[in-house]
């Protein structure tokens, strides 16, 4: 790693990179969110899940929530996809009140919710059906879909017979089926392994740029947001608010080969600083428990 | 280690592992040879259990009416007092004779002690069986037996009784050398020593009898207009068919509705969760009060019996269906009524479809209690009539014929859901045998070719 001496401040941008947040700064606010609340009653209590959070999201803009566990992104992206109501304030698609789910704002789980009964084909289809749209022309639109995020030839096999990562390719093409103003992705890639990860990151950047989507992606990888994100908003624990909002500064197009660029480094740090709970910050001496009694040279 | 670890592969015990396929059709094999053993070892090994003796000739003794016909069993215990009293009475009666006072009886109980004799004739075949009373081929028997022109290989007479029927000729020829009823003697003759085998009680039949029984049953037209066995097998099917028809039709829709919307399950669930514990049975004398005497009952209790436990389970069923599944149908712009045809539906058939199968197996429960109601009829009239009777070499085949129709129902829904719900886990686990292969081919024509997909 490199010495943290050297790296400069994340909030420093190239050129090309505060002309690009100019541009998107111009463009409309798809989404809205305004003085956001969620309570939970729970046994123990009331429980602030979201506290007056305020955000406005652009068109095309691919932004990322992270933040510690049961700080409220879930919540946050369930009641933004209408899944969940907010106990106050409101959530405004192009200025428009939203209430309940609609296939306008559509949504990639983290367990994979295919359809087990339907083919990999008619799963893409499925919203484009219940649209209205001929059998015919959903196939079409479907194996289009298919071919973008690669699975084409495994239109007719059945979910389970798909591994995890096409399962959530599948999942992705059926919500792009629909053409959704906005997409929601809550960890879609949480449960994957660390290379079918880093593939599915590559195939969601690919997919983002060829087809005119906005995107909030809620993740726990640090490198994940860092690498697909225009903006990354870090929430807070207890209650759950806007811990700070960060305009990523590393260069568009990105590839893997930025992880190790000054300002990717810098944004990582600036995120660990935020999340990391300070009590494992300090390096506290803790006497090595040894479960053998020989070989006493190993530290 | 690594030898210990070959063991271990062989082992028959290990915990949550499978064995090799050949040892596991070897187990399945045994679950039903063993019992079958059993059966067939208690039946036909003596020393094992066989409590009864099983009587050869017709019997009685004095001061008690019940006679005891061929074919009756009686325990061991008693048989032996049984038999010294019979002797007791020869012996009275041959002293009676020795002090030259005969005792006097009547026709009628000699020729009553003479019919004792009949088994014997119809076991070797010199009697029909409706010819149990015809007195004149029973003296003809009586005859041969004593001079030897015949002799029984059928039942072996015990010397004792063959002297007793020497004894009995001399003083039946003496009154009446050719058949004449009227001319029979009148002074008391010998009784036949009682005469049995070994044997099981009669409620445990050994299995030839058991086949011998059901095939005759099965091939034979009954007399006095009752139904033939299939007859009445196939009245029991539709009895079922149609308590579980009404079922399903009423109970499924209701039943995704309880599981789908809350309003309906608070609205419904509750009381068919209190019906459910009013034993349908006790309905029945209402149901015949309604509804006559005809199937209708019937197939009411069949209903009533299987309709509440299914709204129950298959509410519960669609309850389980991944909650993230209606979300995601949400998110993709399904509305209610879409949610409910293209998710709940087809997300919880195939474990509808079991809960279904597990169903049908109590409602053969409840068809036997159903065929007892108002007149009896089917399989369960027909156990009902002979096992009052005593014949439970009758009833064992229709028991063996209800678990058989069961299972193999059973069996074939079970085969047949993976055909229908090829996306399952489970169908995709099965192992595919040549015939599941072959009508997954109309489906997918390679699928004939695929072993199992992996
Ligand atoms: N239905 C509910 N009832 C009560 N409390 C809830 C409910 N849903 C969430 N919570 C609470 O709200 C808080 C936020 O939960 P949420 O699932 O949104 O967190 P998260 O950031 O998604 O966590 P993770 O990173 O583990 O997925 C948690 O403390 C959680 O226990
Ligand atoms: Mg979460």
């Amino acid at each position: 790693m490199s010495n943290s001496l050297e790296l400069p401040s994340y909030l420093e941008k190239s050129a090309a990179v505060s002309e690009r947040f100019k541009k998107l700064h111009r463009r409309p606010v798809k989404l809205k969110v305004e003085d956001l609340s969620k309570k939970f009653e729970t046994p123990k209590g009331e429980l602030v899940a979201l506290n007056q959070i305020n955000l406005e999201i652009h068109r095309r803009e691919f932004i990322t929530v992270i933040g510690p566990s049961g700080c409220g992104k879930t919540t946050l992206i369930r009641i933004l996809a209408g899944l969940d109501f907010p106990t106050s304030g409101k959530v405004k698609l192009e200025g428009k009140k939203m209430e309940g789910p609609g296939a306008e704002r559509g949504m990639v789980f983290q367990d994979y919710t295919l359809f087990p009964w339907l083919s990999v084909k008619k799963n893409v289809m499925f919203g484009l059906e219940i649209k209205g749209l001929g059998s015919q022309k959903a196939e079409a639109e479907a194996m289009e879909w298919l071919e973008i995020v690669g699975l084409a030839k495994f239109a007719e096999a059945y979910p389970g017979q798909l591994s995890g990562g096409m399962k959530q390719r599948v999942a992705i093409a059926r919500s792009l089926a629909n053409r959704p103003e906005i997409l929601f992705l809550d960890e879609p890639f949480g449960a994957l392994d660390a290379q079918t990860r880093a593939s599915m990151q590559a195939y969601l950047l690919k997919i983002w740029q060829n087809v005119d989507v906005t995107v909030l992606f809620v993740t726990h990888d640090l490198d994940e947001a860092v690498y697909l994100s225009d903006r990354i908003l870090v929430l807070r624990a207890n209650p759950g608010e806007i811990d700070e909002l960060i305009e990523v500064p590393v260069p568009r197009p990105r590839d893997p080969g930025q992880f190790l660029t000054p300002e990717f480094l810098a944004t990582k740090k600036r995120l660990e600083e935020l999340i990391r709970p300070p009590e494992l910050a300090q390096n506290e001496e803790i006497p090595m428990i040894r479960l053998t009694e020989v070989g006493d040279e190993v530290e | 280690m690594i030898k210990k670890k070959a063991k271990n592969k062989d082992h028959w015990f290990s915990i949550r592992k499978e064995l090799p396929p050949a040892r596991r059709t070897l187990l399945t094999a045994c679950s039903f040879f063993l019992p079958l053993l059993v059966w067939i070892t208690v039946s036909y090994v003596p020393f094992i259990w066989h409590p009864d003796i099983k009587l050869q000739l017709s019997a009685d003794r004095v001061g008690v009416t019940t006679v005891f016909t061929a074919g009756d069993r009686m325990s061991k215990d008693f048989f032996p007092t049984f038999v010294e009293a019979v002797r007791q009475e020869n012996r009275t009666t041959l002293d009676a004779q020795k002090k030259g006072k005969p005792l006097s009886g009547s026709r009628r109980d000699n020729i009553k002690k003479l019919r004792h004799l009949s088994p014997v004739g119809v076991a070797n075949g010199w009697l029909e069986n409706n010819q149990r009373q015809d007195d004149e081929k029973l003296f003809e028997i009586w005859k041969g037996l004593a001079e030897e022109t015949l002799t029984s290989k059928a039942i072996s007479l015990s010397k004792e009784n063959l002297e007793i029927i020497k004894d009995n000729w001399r003083a039946l020829s003496k009154a009446t050398p050719t058949f004449n009823s009227k001319l029979y003697p009148t002074e008391a003759l010998l009784k036949l020593i009682p005469q049995g085998v070994s044997s099981n009680p009669v409620y445990l039949p050994a299995p030839h009898e058991v086949i011998a029984a059901g095939w005759l049953d099965f091939n034979t037209q009954p007399d006095n207009g009752m139904p033939t066995m299939w007859e009445r097998y196939r009245h029991s099917l539709s009895i079922i068919f149609w308590g579980f028809a009404y079922s399903c039709l009423l109970g499924i829709p209701l039943a995704i509705l309880c599981g789908s919307f809350d309003f309906f399950s608070k609205l419904h669930e509750p009381f068919v969760d209190f019906f459910r514990y009013m034993p349908a049975p006790t309905f029945s004398v209402l149901f015949v009060a309604f509804l006559g005497t005809s199937d209708a009952p019937k197939i009411m209790l069949v209903f009533v019996g299987t309709f509440f436990q299914l709204v129950l389970v298959i509410a519960n069923t669609t309850r389980l269906l991944e909650n993230s599944l209606l979300e995601a149908a949400q998110t993709l712009g399904a509305n209610r009524r879409q949610l409910l045809a293209r998710v709940i539906l087809p997300g919880i058939l195939p474990n509808l479809y079991n809960d279904l199968r597990i169903l049908l197996g109590w409602a053969w429960t409840w068809l036997v209690i159903a065929e007892l109601i108002g007149e009896k009829t089917g399989l369960t009239g027909f156990i009902d009539t002979q096992g009052t009777r005593y014949n439970f070499d009758r009833v064992f085949p229709v028991i063996i014929l209800i678990g058989l129709t069961g299972f193999f129902t059973d069996r074939l829904l079970f085969w047949l859901r993976n055909l229908f719900f090829p996306w399952t886990e489970d169908a995709r686990q099965a192992p595919k045998g040549p015939l599941t292969r072959f009508v997954l081919s109309f489906r997918d024509r390679t699928a004939y070719f695929k072993k199992s997909d992996s």
